[in-house]
């Protein structure tokens, strides 16, 4: 009887060495990257972009690259992701499910600084590397986290751009209004523009946030009117954005520029208002038609990585199987598989630690634009850029030297517009 | 110009209620015949509002005609849910209906998406405006304001003047007092359900003429929320009441905005959906059956 409970227990003991050493090895012969993606619910557009970029890079990475190089040899990616449906419950339960069942090397956030702040706590308690792609609000950074880094900018710095663009061109605008989203990174961009604002001697004569989920903004864009500013600033995510827009056509209130954030930049803004968005512009951290390359890092003195500009449209493309340009929410999830893949390089390590610290030593160029954090995750490395829709196309206007055509301001009216009036400089 | 501003509201507010009202009676009607929450209202509104973007952009369509389209499709919807799942849950739990009914909007969505695709969509239908001095009125909205009234104006007058709207009222009042008088009371479960997701379906096509941005597979669960509370203002049974109830919410959303911007510090867009509940909870201590419900 004795030998027998011996035999089992010795038995229990090899079978649980062997389990432990084979999955060591294992995880040697890949990296994982875990992220619970925003496939469906309200942020399933952006989440799509994501998961076509991360893809993308990882093929370059694995198929062009040869693999991340650890101990002199090359390691595959892989990339285990779960539809979190947009949710915050289902975010932290996909975390939990992603670092202790599926045992990921590093986790990628989902889409939003909502989703992002809710995950991250969870990644913290597992000492697993947080990477943040589509939350730019900086209270992420202000919570005293180690493991968050970011890939995608400040939301404070979203409209200090187009600020900066107006302040230029037109010295006479003085009356700006501002409204945004009441989500925590509209209302972090809020704040980046009017503190910026206010520095470039604005008055601002409108704020106001809106309800996350509005059907209807007629009460707030009749205060907007009643105003009368120059020009204005708001948004918070795609949905609102396209009503901001359509109801302040449907109210016809006018001025010389208008600016949404997130919503904007994308092909199915104008799809959805046709010519009602012309002249609309929006921040935006990455743009088709950008001229980061090689020779560009070299001369500003950065390492490069990752695959070109085209090259990397062309990846995207085979990734989502469909033929359409990435937009930014693609570019920034994609820049950060590079992030990773070279500080993983650089720390000879996937430990969280060694790896973080690398991560903290980085700065490169890729595709994307430039990338470095500070101390506590932050991206300060990244500059934005900020399109504007004209005769139906996306033109990068500021910053000078990344433009790809002239800022038409003052816009067309929405009555010029109706009448076929298109923004052209 | 605060009165200019204030009046101004109210229109959009008195206009954008008739749509709101429209999209609760086919909730109510529900209710009213079969006692049996739709939990995935949303999903059909989500439908009708496809319907008619999917008829505007493929075959430009005026959104006018995509109310008896969507109307048909709603009907045939309805006909389909009740004979696979509806009919049989009709005496379960009333957990099993909601349970039910929240698949089937799931499933819609689901199906929509895949379809479709999960961009926010939407299209342009110029028809004019209409500047009354205080707001301007797309002319759109005021389409959607005259279909949603000429559409409760044609439910109450089915209700009350024909033999199908008898049946169905009687089999609300004692469905074993109609079944025993010859109705054929599975025949009007069926009618009712299939009239009452067409309803909903084409309020999807009204909602789309107001704010004809912003459609995706997963608009309606907003819409939803607001119905319930629409619901219980006119009276959860009562269809028309709906209606009305839709009409008093659209004037305290867009009304109660200026009153709250008066209030230095607060953010009044919060505020409103506040008082919507607020007034909600009032309704339910104090009137269980609805505001203008005559039980």
């Amino acid at each position: 009887m004795k030998k027998n409970s011996l035999t089992i227990i010795l038995s229990c003991v090899a079978v649980f060495c062997f389990c432990f050493l084979s999955n060591s090895f294992a995880a040697k012969k890949k990296i994982v990257i875990g992220h619970p993606a925003c496939l469906s619910g309200k942020y399933a557009k952006a989440g799509e972009q994501a998961v076509g970029g991360i893809k993308a890079c990882i093929d370059w990475v694995n198929t062009n690259y040869g693999g991340v190089t650890l101990d002199g040899k090359k390691v595959p990616l892989e990339y285990k992701y779960y539809d979190c449906e947009s949710k915050k419950e289902s975010v932290t339960s996909l975390l939990g499910r992603l670092i202790t069942v599926d045992k990921v090397n590093v986790v990628f956030a989902p889409y939003s600084s909502g989703l992002t702040l809710r995950g991250a706590p969870v990644s913290e308690s597992n000492r697993m590397l947080y990477m943040d792609h589509g939350g730019a609000n900086n209270k992420i950074f202000t919570q005293g986290f180690r493991y968050v880094v970011q890939t995608i900018g400040p939301a404070t710095a979203y409209h200090e751009g187009t600020l900066n663009m107006i302040h230029m061109t037109d010295p006479e605008a003085k009356r700006v209004a501002l409204a945004y989203e009441d989500s925590e990174f509209a209302k972090m961009v809020m704040e980046g523009a009017e503190t910026h604002a206010k520095k470039l001697g604005f008055e601002i004569v409108f704020k106001r946030t809106y309800p996350k989920g509005v059907t209807d903004l007629t009460p707030l864009l009749s205060a907007l009117k009643a105003s009368k500013p120059d020009f204005i600033l708001g948004g918070g995510h795609f949905e609102d954005g396209q009503l901001f827009n359509r109801q302040m056509a449907d109210l016809d209130i006018n001025s010389n520029a208008l600016s949404l954030i997130a919503a904007a930049t994308l092909p199915a803004f104008y799809e959805a208002l046709t010519s009602m968005a012309e002249g609309v512009m929006g921040p935006s951290h990455w743009e088709y038609g950008v001229k980061y390359s090689k020779s560009e890092a070299k001369k500003v003195g950065m390492e490069w990585i990752g695959p070109g500009q085209d090259e990397f449209v062309a990846l995207f493309k085979k990734a989502v199987g469909k033929d359409t340009i990435p937009d930014y929410h693609a570019a920034e999830a994609g820049a950060q598989v590079l992030a990773y893949v070279l500080a993983v390089e650089k720390a000879n390590s996937f430990d969280t630690d060694t790896v973080r610290k690398a991560l903290g030593d980085l700065t490169f160029m890729s595709f994307y634009g430039g990338w470095d954090i500070d101390d506590s995750g932050l991206q300060v490395g990244h500059s934005m850029v900020d399109v504007q829709w004209q005769d139906g196309k996306r033109i990068i206007v500021w910053p000078r030297e990344a433009r790809t055509g002239k800022l038409v301001y003052p816009i067309p009216t929405f009555a010029e517009k109706a009448k076929g009036k298109i923004a052209t400089p | 110009m605060f009165f200019e501003q204030i009046t101004g509201n109210l229109i959009q507010g008195l206009v954008l209620g008739s749509v709101y009202g429209m999209a609760t009676m086919g909730l109510s009607l529900i209710f009213g015949v079969l006692k049996i929450v739709n939990v995935g209202h949303g999903a059909f509104i989500m439908v009708g509002a496809f319907i008619t973007l999917w008829l505007f952009n493929t075959l430009g369509l005026s959104p006018i005609l995509a109310i008896p389209a969507a109307f048909a499709v709603g009907m045939l919807l309805g006909l389909l849910f009740y004979y696979t799942t509806m009919r049989r849950l009709i005496k379960a739990p009333e957990l099993a209906s909601l349970l039910a009914t929240f698949s089937i909007g799931i499933l819609l969505e689901e199906v929509i998406k895949l379809i479709f695709g999960s961009e926010f969509r939407g299209y342009n239908w110029a028809v004019g405006k209409l500047n009354l001095g205080v707001t301007v009125l797309p002319m759109s909205k005021l389409y959607a304001c005259i279909g949603s009234a000429i559409i409760a104006l044609l439910l109450y007058i089915w209700f009350n003047k024909t033999r199908a709207g008898t049946a169905m009222r009687s089999v609300v009042e004692d469905s074993e007092g109609a079944r025993v008088c010859g109705v054929n009371v599975d025949g009007t479960y069926a009618m009712s359900f299939a009239i009452g997701i067409g309803l909903t379906v084409v309020s999807g096509v009204l909602l789309t003429m107001f704010i004809p941005v912003g459609i995706n597979p997963y608009m309606g669960g907003g819409y939803t929320l607001k119905a319930f509370v629409i619901a219980v203002l006119g009276g959860l049974a009562s269809p028309y009441g709906a209606f009305f109830g839709g009409l008093v919410f659209g004037l305290i959303e867009n009304g109660s905005y200026m009153l709250f911007a008066l209030i230095p510090g607060v953010e009044p867009f919060a505020l409103t959906r506040f008082l919507s509940f607020v007034i909600l909870l009032i309704i339910l201590l104090i009137r269980p059956t609805g505001l203008l419900s005559t039980k």
